[in-house]
Parts: C-alpha cells; structure tokens; sequence
C-alpha cells in the first residue's frame, strides 16, 4: 500500500511539475494581492482560485494519477466537496478573506509551510520525483489554512472544518504510509483549531451556556487530544 | 392566589387562564415533551387556578379548553405547536413549575412571571453541542469496536455534518433537506477512512450519522401509543420514521458513490 502511494506520487510528479510551478505561483501571487491590496476582485478571484485549486486536487491528483489507490474516488469526492465549500462562499459571501489584525504573521507562516514539503521529503533522502511537493493535498490544505488564518475576519467554516478533517487524515497517513512531512498539516491545524473556534466564540455576542470558560477549556481538552495522537504517532 | 379565584373568576380571568396555559402546553409540546405529560401539567396548574382543562393534540396544533368550576364559563384556544429544539431542561423546569403551582398556591402571576423566567434562560452555545456531539460520536465508534484512527476520524466527520446541520437550520432550509443533506456529508467525510486502509473504517462510516437519528420523536411516539393519545403518536413515529429515511438517503448516496453497493 505504502509503495503504490510514493508511486502514484511520483508518476504525478513527473508529469504535472510545470504546471504545479505555475500554480506555486499562483497561490503566492493570490496571497500576496490580498496583503497589499485586498480589492473585491482579489477576493473573487481568490476563492475562484480555491476552487480550482481543490478541483485539481480531486480529478488530476485523485482521479487520474492516483487511481490506482484503494477507494481513491472517495478522495475525488472529499476534495469537490472542499470546492463546493468554496463555491457556496463565492455565492453567499460567507467569508470576507480580509485581516483582522490578529494571528496574521501566524498565518503568513503557515502560507510559507508549503514550500517546506519537497525540502523535508529532499532532507529525508528522497529524490524527485519520489518526493512531496506544495501541489499535494496535505500541502494544499495547509495552504487554505494559512489563508484562512491571515485573512481571518470572517472565515469560512465549512472550508475550514474540511480541512480540519484533512488533518486528522493527515495524522493517521504519517502513522499508515510513512510520511512525516504531513506532520507540517497535523502541527498547524491544532492551534488553528483553538484560535477559530475562541473566535468563533467571542463573536456569538449573546449570553449562552456553559460559560465562555468551560467550552474554551473544552476546545482546549480536545485539541490535546488531538496533539496527544500527534505525538503518540511521532 | 390558590381559588381566591373562585370569587373573581370572570370572564377575562378565565380568559387570562386559557391564554398562559395554551402557551405553557405549546412550548412543552415544542421543546419535545410527551403528550400525556404535557396533558397533566397542564390539569395540575389549571386545577391550582381552579379551573378545569381539556386538552387535545395533534402534530402542529392544540386546542384547549378552559372551564370554571362551578360557573359554566368556559374558553377555548388553538395554538400552534412552535419547533423549539428538544429541550430535557425545559421538560425538568416546566414540569416542576406545575408541581410549584399547585404546592404553593401560586397566582396566575407569580406562575406567569416564573414561567418567563424559564424559558428565557439563556440558550445552549452551539459550538459547545458541536463538540459535544462530535465527541458523543467518537465515543459510540469506540463503543462499537473503532480503533483510534476510526475514532478521530468520526469526531471530524460528525463536526462537518453537524456544522452543516446548524448552519442549513439556521438559514431555515427543510428540515428533511437538512437531514439528507448533513448525513451525506458526515458520511462522506467518515468514509475518507477506507481509502487510508484503516481496518475499523467501516465502523466510522456507520457511527457519523448516529448525531443526526431522532430518539426524542421515537420514544414519545411509543409513550404517547402507550398512553392511549395514539393520534399524536403515531404522528411523531411517522415523523421520526421520516427522518430515518432522510438519514438512509443520505448515507446510500454515499455508500453508492464510495462502494458501488449499499454494503
């Protein structure tokens, strides 16, 4: 199982480097529009962009290199929904893809984390195209994390909950096929988790129960666990 | 005041009597309380206010009647059964609320304001029934035999169907809608588990719709039969039979896209 996942990497490799540069690109350009000049076009054509990003991801990743994976349909499935979850954005405006003015170095660290894949998989001694790149799934869900989270004033929850679900994936695949650059995904999405979900707290407004502290500790609680699977798979 | 009443039970305060009462047994109908239940909290707080009360149910309405003890008044009431969300805090409050009534000889008021009272204590957090249905899911997948991978993988995948399920509630999609919907997408999400070859995956698929099956209904349909208000209570069975197949379409799409068969 493990060898038919590095092959199918590789022969996507292979095949689709060029276009996965333009698409580096791409994502760098996206981001760096919002930074300095986050007009409503920039935005559209941001999540307009997330949808294909995700699209690539089920059909070209899933669909056609990595086919010969068990079940691998159910990822094509999986990453159309994180398209629709970014076409139902564009058509209801749930996000703003604007700065809050918190968490936003965090965000642009998580932006950069990406790029830290193929050189992770190079320091293991793996070699090209045997290696991860920022045009992997994993890779490209810390990508819209690190969006999420640098342009954090109202984000989209669906996108990001599917990418939480990613995660976990992500922490059970460094456990099942040996890839511990996924560890990158697994490692940002727990303080992600916490900083999302206290926003989305605070920004309820209304008196609700429990308190405020007793679900901030609950949130806190499962993202131990979560951290504690982390480190029992390291 | 317990029958101080009988001397001022006029028209309007009988009139007073059937409007807190049609409220009081709509919210309990509401918030998913049993009929028979309902029925005697409200004879109880109608007999500390000495007055008799009729009630008949059905699904979407209740009629009431009001009538004085001994003066041949009588009022009569329809109201509509408003869709709260289950609510066991309200099923303890209300109820008790009918045992203070009749106890302490409380007036219409003092029942009046105390009821205001309850029911305008402050809502559940939704990010906290989030959490606590992902992690309710999670434990049922243990339960049934998960390993750990299945168990984390059912937490995440019941938080996006049940993100989706508060989120189409509050944009008032139909409610049948919202059930198919939110169990093809918990299921989606938990079948991911096959592709990583995990060997309790289907065992993750089966649980992450387990938030969505409606016990409440189911139970008080049963009750209300039992009880001999067989109208109401095969009109809850209907209803929660309804959103089984709701939680069945959704999790066949799925399981027809994922496995090319429903097993």
């Amino acid at each position: 199982m493990e060898e038919v996942f590095w092959n199918s990497i590789a022969s996507y490799n292979a095949a689709t480097w060029p276009w996965q540069i333009a698409m580096t690109a791409l994502s760098a350009f996206f981001a760096l529009v919002l930074w300095i000049r986050p007009c409503t076009w920039a935005k559209i054509a941001a999540k307009v962009y997330m949808v294909i990003l995700s699209l690539w991801i089920a059909f070209v990743y899933y669909m056609k290199f990595g086919s010969v994976r068990e079940y691998s349909n159910v990822m094509t499935i999986f990453w159309c929904m994180v398209a629709a979850s970014w076409i139902y954005d564009l058509a209801t405006h749930f996000s703003s893809f604007q700065k809050s003015g918190r968490y936003s170095i965090w965000g642009l660290v998580m932006l950069v984390l990406p790029l830290a894949y193929p050189l992770v998989s190079v320091l293991r001694g793996l070699e090209f195209p045997q290696i991860t790149t920022p045009v992997i799934p994993s890779a490209v869900a810390l990508y819209m994390l690190g969006m999420l989270m640098t342009f954090n004033r109202k984000i989209n929850f669906f996108a990001f909950l599917l990418v939480l679900h990613w995660s976990v994936i992500a922490i059970s695949k460094i456990a099942i096929f040996k890839i511990p650059e996924d560890a990158l995904l697994a490692a940002a999405c727990i303080p992600s988790l916490v900083i999302f979900f206290l926003q989305a707290l605070k920004s309820a407004g209304q008196e609700m129960k429990p308190c405020y502290k007793s679900v901030r500790m609950l949130v806190l609680a499962v993202a131990l666990i979560l951290a504690g699977c982390m480190a029992a798979v390291a | 005041m317990s029958m101080g009443g009988e001397n001022r039970m006029t028209r309007e305060y009988l009139s007073e009597i059937a409007d807190f009462i049609a409220r009081y047994l709509s919210y309990m109908l509401g918030a998913g309380v049993h009929t028979s239940r309902v029925v005697r909290n409200s004879k109880r707080i109608g007999g500390a206010l000495g007055v008799d009360v009729s009630v008949h149910t059905s699904q979407k309405t209740a009629t009431l009647t009001v009538s004085g003890k001994d003066n041949g008044l009588h009022d009569t009431r329809v109201v509509d059964i408003p869709p709260f969300p289950i609510s066991f805090e309200w099923n303890a409050d209300l109820s008790a609320l009918s045992w203070a009534a009749h106890d302490e000889e409380m007036s219409l008021d003092a029942i009046r304001h105390k009821f205001d009272e309850l029911v305008s204590k402050p809502k559940m957090n939704p990010i906290f029934v989030l959490f606590m249905a992902s992690l309710a899911n999670a434990s049922f997948c243990r339960l049934f035999g998960g390993d750990i991978w299945a168990m984390l993988i059912t937490f995440t995948a019941t938080m996006v169907g049940f993100f989706t399920r508060q989120h189409l509630t509050r944009k008032k999609v139909n409610h049948y809608i919202v059930f198919i919907a939110s169990a093809f997408v918990a299921s989606i999400c938990a079948s991911t588990a096959l592709a990583l070859g995990i060997d309790t995956a289907e065992i993750a698929l089966a649980t992450s719709v387990l938030y969505l099956v409606p016990g409440v209904p189911l139970i008080n349909g049963v009750i209300d039969i039992t009880d001999g208000h067989i109208q109401i209570g095969i009109s809850r069975l209907v209803n929660a039979f309804m959103l089984i197949i709701c939680i069945a379409i959704g999790m066949s799409v799925t399981l027809m896209l994922v496995k090319d068969s429903l097993l």
